[in-house]
């Protein structure tokens, strides 16, 4: 499992960011929900905690468990970062110490809130998808893509 | 085809038949094979169970397939939050090993490492005794969501010889009462008073559960039953602020006025009465008593009428799968067996019963001890099988499932299921 960059690691961390896990069901179709409790696990996996027994999203991560199927992680930040996680569902919790401290901390946050499962992600692999950085290195990769009208010595 | 008599020494390699089923999940075929071959504890494994953090095995109802009781792990979970229910097996059966790998318990067949598993942790309340001095672990048990309740060890069908033929209820009930001090009949009140500190752990429990062996005294039949599980269920209930909470009941398949009252008086939400074998000779072969009070036909009846009062997908029944190809009297083919359950498992669902299996674990002291059970094939095929009748008849398994059982591979395959 690859370590994530510092710079990650403080995203997760900062309630500003935006986190989004997108799965797909069992035709392919996409499905991307907010996950507001998204953080860094123990043991380096990202911890998605679903609340709902039966959602889309926690159906998605048991069939991509169960069937070696990946899933994505997306960061914003209010700066405008942006990184793409791409990883594996590789461990349910429904019981157990770790189970019941999320429990007790989802129930602290959320009014009359369940947990169903926590899901651990483990990340393999990132993709910087910061709209800057994106663009430099299309810009430098694919120099035919731009339109000529950017290139004018006094732009219109 | 297969026969039902496959050598411990004949076991194909797993991941040949996790190959043969690319749309079962592979943990969902080791936890049936890991049923159906039973698990040895290494040294090294049991080392690292430790009381105070994990569940030992507590007040079953049921024995293990060495005939041994002893503190051994409860039992297993997956990585995908499915329990494996499973016994300790002898060593020349041919079980899986559970070793300690590098720290970590990992199920192991032939020296290979096969898949990483947990043991069961311990409930708060299991360290707790009873106002009557009982350890609160003997009187109420627990699986990773659920609170078992265990209310009377004994089945009267076993008065006059017509027990179940794969059960060992009353052989069980003689170790724990003498080894274990576990009372073979609960106290109501002390029962409540046990769910109450069990409740306080967050998070710890969704679902209560309840069951005992037969009771067939009363002035209509099962009468007796029939209050005790009201009397206890009310118990229960004054932890709850809502009238119904989720609960589930394997019981005797009682009239309907007996099920009114059930649903009536109490909280429970879903019923459960299982028929064991889905064929009436073999029913009235393998289980005598229940044909001799109530009858096969009758017993099917029942549950078709339980689906007006519980509702839709809140009535199920199970089956101890394997038994069906027990000789003399199974079925000569697993083919045919798998046609004929699942034949009979329709008739039930398309009037609202669904039906769940356990794997028949042969358990000594009972009359089919020394025979095999069926091969990982048949499992697996009955699992999807009863899984597909439950989408095509749009049947939900909610009260049945891996979190609130635990014990029915056919049920794990429907937590893809939207409803």
């Amino acid at each position: 499992m690859p370590k994530l960059s510092a710079e990650i690691l403080q995203l997760l961390k900062e309630p500003a960011t935006t986190k989004v896990v997108a799965t797909t069901d069992e035709f392919g179709i996409p499905y991307a929900v907010a996950s507001s409790f998204l953080h860094l696990g123990d043991g380096g996996e990202l911890v998605h905690l679903e609340l709902l027994e039966k959602s889309a999203t926690g159906r998605n991560l048991l069939r991509s468990l169960w069937f070696d199927k990946k899933v994505s992680v997306t960061l914003a930040a209010a700066d405008g970062r942006s990184f793409v996680i791409h990883g594996k569902p590789v461990k349910a919790l429904i019981s157990g110490p770790v189970f019941r401290r999320y429990y007790q901390q989802v129930r602290t946050l959320l009014a009359d809130a369940d947990l169903s499962s926590v899901w651990l992600i483990e990340p393999e692999e990132v993709v910087n998808e910061t709209y800057a950085v994106r663009k430099k290195a299309e810009e430098e990769l694919f120099p035919f893509s731009v339109h000529l009208d950017r290139l004018l010595v006094a732009p219109a | 085809m297969t026969d039902a008599a496959i050598r411990p020494t004949e076991q194909e390699p797993l991941q040949d038949v996790v190959n043969r089923y690319p749309d079962v999940p592979r943990l969902i075929i080791i936890k049936t094979d890991v049923q159906r071959r039973g698990v040895f504890y290494t040294d090294r494994a049991l080392e690292v169970l430790d009381e105070s953090l994990h569940q030992v095995t507590g007040t079953h109802i049921f024995g293990a397939r060495d005939g041994k009781l002893v503190a051994r792990p409860e039992s297993l979970l997956l990585r995908d939050g499915t329990s494996i229910i499973t016994t300790p097996t002898p060593l020349e059966q041919n079980p899986y090993s559970v070793d300690l790998i590098d720290g970590k318990l990992w199920l192991v067949d032939a020296g290979e490492p096969v898949e990483e598993v947990d043991y069961w942790s311990a409930p708060d309340f299991y360290a707790l005794t009873s106002s009557s001095g009982v350890p609160m672990k003997n009187i109420v048990s627990a699986r990773p969501q659920r609170l078992n309740i265990f209310p009377y060890r004994y089945c009267t069908f076993w008065n006059n010889g017509k027990g179940c033929t794969f059960c060992d209820i009353v052989c069980q009930l003689k170790k724990g009462k003498e080894e274990l001090q576990i009372p073979a009949r609960l106290n109501p009140v002390e029962v409540g008073e046990v769910v109450g500190a069990a409740l306080l752990e967050p998070g710890r429990f969704s679902s209560v559960f309840l069951t005992s062996g037969s009771i067939t005294s009363g002035k209509e039949p099962f009468d007796d039953e029939v209050d005790y599980y009201i009397e206890i269920l009310s118990e229960v209930g004054k932890h709850f602020r809502t009238k119904k909470y989720p609960s589930q009941m394997i019981g005797t398949a009682f009239s309907q006025r007996q099920l009114e009252r059930l649903y009536n008086e109490t909280g429970l939400m879903s019923y459960t009465a299982d028929i064991e074998v889905l064929n009436e000779e073999l029913f009235n072969k393998h289980c005598p008593g229940k044909a001799e009070w109530i009858g096969y036909r009758e017993w099917k009846r029942r549950l078709v009428a339980a689906v007006d009062i519980f509702g839709p997908g809140r009535v199920n029944t199970g089956i101890v799968a394997g038994v069906e190809l027990a000789k003399p009297y199974g079925f000569r083919t697993e083919d045919e067996a798998l046609v004929r359950v699942l034949e009979e498992a329709e008739e039930l669902a398309s009037q609202g019963v669904g039906t769940v299996f356990i794997v028949w674990s042969p358990r000594p002291g009972t009359p089919l001890g020394n025979q095999q059970n069926a091969s990982l094939d048949y499992y697996i095929r009955l699992a999807k099988g009863l899984h597909e009748l439950r989408v095509k008849y749009r049947l939900p398994i909610g009260f049945d499932d891996y979190r609130h059982c635990g014990n029915h591979p056919d049920s794990d395959l429907s937590r893809l299921l939207p409803y």
